[in-house]
């Protein structure tokens, strides 16, 4: 008697969620199951994918040093532009946070604005601005600051500007959101026990914005690690991440399982890092903030 | 001359005027409170003394010194916020250290004030706990010795006890009180309740639109109220309007409605219109015919150590407290006498500001 209206009870909530549940299932867990089998296939020039099986693939990836350049600028890339966006993002919350409306609203838009644009778009707008005849060597040319133009597009240090310009909102909705929490007067506590305004940022607000510029971090670094379009654009030809080293496989080569490979080991690299950073973080937050 | 003295401190923010001319000394070692409703500026004065806002007008001198265009950090000011304003990320220790750290007083030295400050709220086995971990009257008692390690020469108390439950806010209270006065710290607290204030401190302050409207002794304000705001405010009371007819002396009698009722007043001259203030606990019940006035119960209400009565008479509604002291006591819709003594009864203008 106890265990059908037990199963009557839980058919509704599976019903409810079953459109989502397959959504995600059919055009996320299925891709994924099959790049992952696609990985251990091997790739013949002549008579294309074979239906074979072994790790091939990963070998060639693990073993060839080309990749492993590869993978090293991918996860450079991504500490930097994490480092950057942290250190330029949080003071641009704290401002943020101490405007008053309407400034507030407006540079709120400001930042978020972006992220209504198609990431192709801002990044092609980047080459325009950092190429070698671009607007900013042109201007600079043009007052005779410089004598030849300073190279920024195809090269690491432009990719990173451009990252952090696509990414940083991320990290400024992060912290914004665990300042919101910060009760104001708790920086008044500070200074009426007699530390400067710079003490209180250092000794008070940041230790308990950490969480959200860790979290934003987190995001920054994820997005950073897989992004496409920005490295694809003003990386050029030669200067490859990952993504764009799958993409090649996949489009160019047409060796779709070594692509596959690629991409496997991005996420799981990824997965790796994202989780036990994760550890870390909890572990040393556990006690003051829940 | 006063430790701490506000000279026509004035804070305006476009053409509203939130602090309006406070004049006020405290004595060293003197607690004072500043009492009104919200709105009513007695925070804002409070964040002018801390140094957070500055006065559109007037000083705030402390110890003989000019502290209006000194930072808050250079006050010296301790402060309780209302929200306890504790370092959620800093244990209790870390906390209470943070003034002697900033003030850069010695490891060992550091130490030891915290353990004694800690000990003083009785929180010396709570040191290494988390804000988080605490309770409410925890939370406020590690604010407290926040405030008080630093060994400030003002205590500022901004509502302190308003985020206690009733039966802890009491106990606070004395606690906080018999605190002040082992460490003898000038203390400044704003709050809008007036039996905390009665109850804690040796002046009230009574503030109304951004004014200082009464500044005395607990039982001087209750008892002898200058103006209608202030016997409304401290306290119940029942008001009744009327006129003076007759005065001899500092006699006079006033009529009301159909009644007379005898008061003293140096104050008010015949004719004038005027506010009688009674307070419910001045107004006794007795047999019908032996009160000066008739009346019926409408109401009853029993709180334990006392009954409050509402009693209809022909000059209006009268609320009535009498003691619980065991005597049989009048039922709703009973016939009673009302009865008073001349000294229970306060004579006000009737133009004044009744907030």
């Amino acid at each position: 008697m106890a265990e059908p209206t037990a199963r009557r009870r839980l058919l509704p909530p599976y019903l409810l969620s079953s459109p989502a549940l397959l959504l995600y299932f059919g055009f996320f867990m299925a891709p994924l199951g099959m790049t992952f089998l696609l990985s251990f296939n091997s790739f013949d020039f002549y008579q294309g994918i074979q239906p074979d099986f072994g790790f091939h693939n990963y070998l060639e990836v693990v073993t060839d040093e080309y990749f492993h350049e590869v993978f090293l600028r991918t996860f450079g890339i991504s500490v930097a532009v994490t480092l950057l966006c942290a250190v330029l993002g949080t003071p641009e919350a704290y401002i943020l946070h101490r405007m008053r409306n309407p400034w507030k609203s407006l540079f709120m838009l400001a930042i978020l604005g972006p992220l209504l644009i198609s990431v192709v778009v801002r990044t092609l707008g980047w080459a325009l601005l950092i190429g070698d005849s671009g607007v900013i060597n042109e201007a600079l040319l043009g007052a005779g600051l410089i004598e030849e133009p300073i190279h920024l597009i195809f090269t690491t240090t432009g990719v990173i500007i451009a990252l952090v310009h696509v990414l940083i909102p991320f990290m400024v909705l992060s912290v914004w959101a665990s300042l919101q929490k910060l009760d104001p007067a708790v920086e008044q506590a500070g200074m009426s026990l007699g530390a400067s305004q710079f003490t209180v940022l250092r000794r008070i607000v940041v230790p308990q914005v950490m969480p959200g510029v860790l979290s934003g971090c987190l995001i920054v670094f994820a997005l950073t690690a897989s992004a496409f379009a920005t490295p694809a654009i003003l990386g050029g030809r030669r200067l490859k991440v990952v993504a764009t080293t799958a993409y090649d496989e996949y489009l160019n080569t047409l060796n779709w399982p070594l692509g596959a490979s690629i991409a496997v080991l991005l996420l799981i690299a990824n997965v790796i890092i994202i989780a036990s950073y994760n550890k870390v973080i909890e572990r040393k937050y556990a006690q003051a903030f829940k | 001359m006063s430790f701490l003295r506000l000279e026509g401190l004035v804070k305006r923010y476009g053409d509203f005027a939130a602090v309006d001319n406070v004049e006020l000394s405290v004595e060293k070692g003197e607690f004072v409170s500043l009492l009104g409703p919200s709105g009513c500026g007695k925070t804002t004065t409070l964040h002018l003394i801390a140094g957070f806002e500055e006065p559109t007008q007037g000083r705030v001198i402390i110890d003989g010194k000019d502290m209006t265009d000194v930072k808050a950090s250079q006050r010296g000011i301790g402060i309780v916020f209302q929200s306890y304003a504790l370092f959620p990320h800093m244990p209790v220790a870390g906390n209470v250290s943070f003034g002697l750290e900033m003030r850069k007083v010695p490891r060992e030295e550091r130490k030891r004030r915290v353990m004694e400050t800690l000990e003083l709220v009785h929180l010396q086995d709570f040191a290494e706990r988390f804000p988080r971990e605490l309770s409410g009257g925890q939370r406020q008692r590690v604010a407290l010795a926040r405030a008080l390690v630093i060994e400030p020469e003002v205590l500022l108390l901004d509502e302190p006890l308003s985020a206690l439950d009733a039966k802890i806010r009491e106990d606070m209270q004395i606690e906080l009180r018999s605190i002040q006065q082992k460490v003898g710290t000038t203390t400044i607290l704003v709050t809008h309740d007036q039996s905390e204030a009665m109850s804690m401190s040796d002046r009230v302050a009574v503030m109304n639109e951004g004014r200082l409207v009464q500044v005395g002794a607990p039982y001087d304000a209750y008892e002898f109220p200058e103006d209608l705001f202030v016997s409304n405010f401290l306290g119940k009371t029942n008001l009744l309007e009327g006129r003076v007819v007759a005065r001899n002396g500092d006699k006079i009698k006033v009529q009301i409605g159909e009644a007379e009722m005898e008061a003293r007043n140096a104050n008010v001259a015949l004719h004038d219109r005027v506010k009688v203030s009674v307070r419910p606990e001045k107004l006794h019940l007795t047999a019908p015919e032996d009160g000066a006035l008739r009346g019926r119960v409408i109401t009853r209400i029993f709180l334990g150590n006392h009954w409050v009565y509402q009693v209809q008479s022909p000059i209006g509604n009268l609320l009535v407290t009498q003691q619980n002291t065991g005597q049989k006591s009048a039922k709703e819709g009973e016939e009673v006498g009302v009865s008073w003594s001349v000294d229970g009864i306060r004579v006000l203008l009737g133009e004044m500001n009744n907030g």
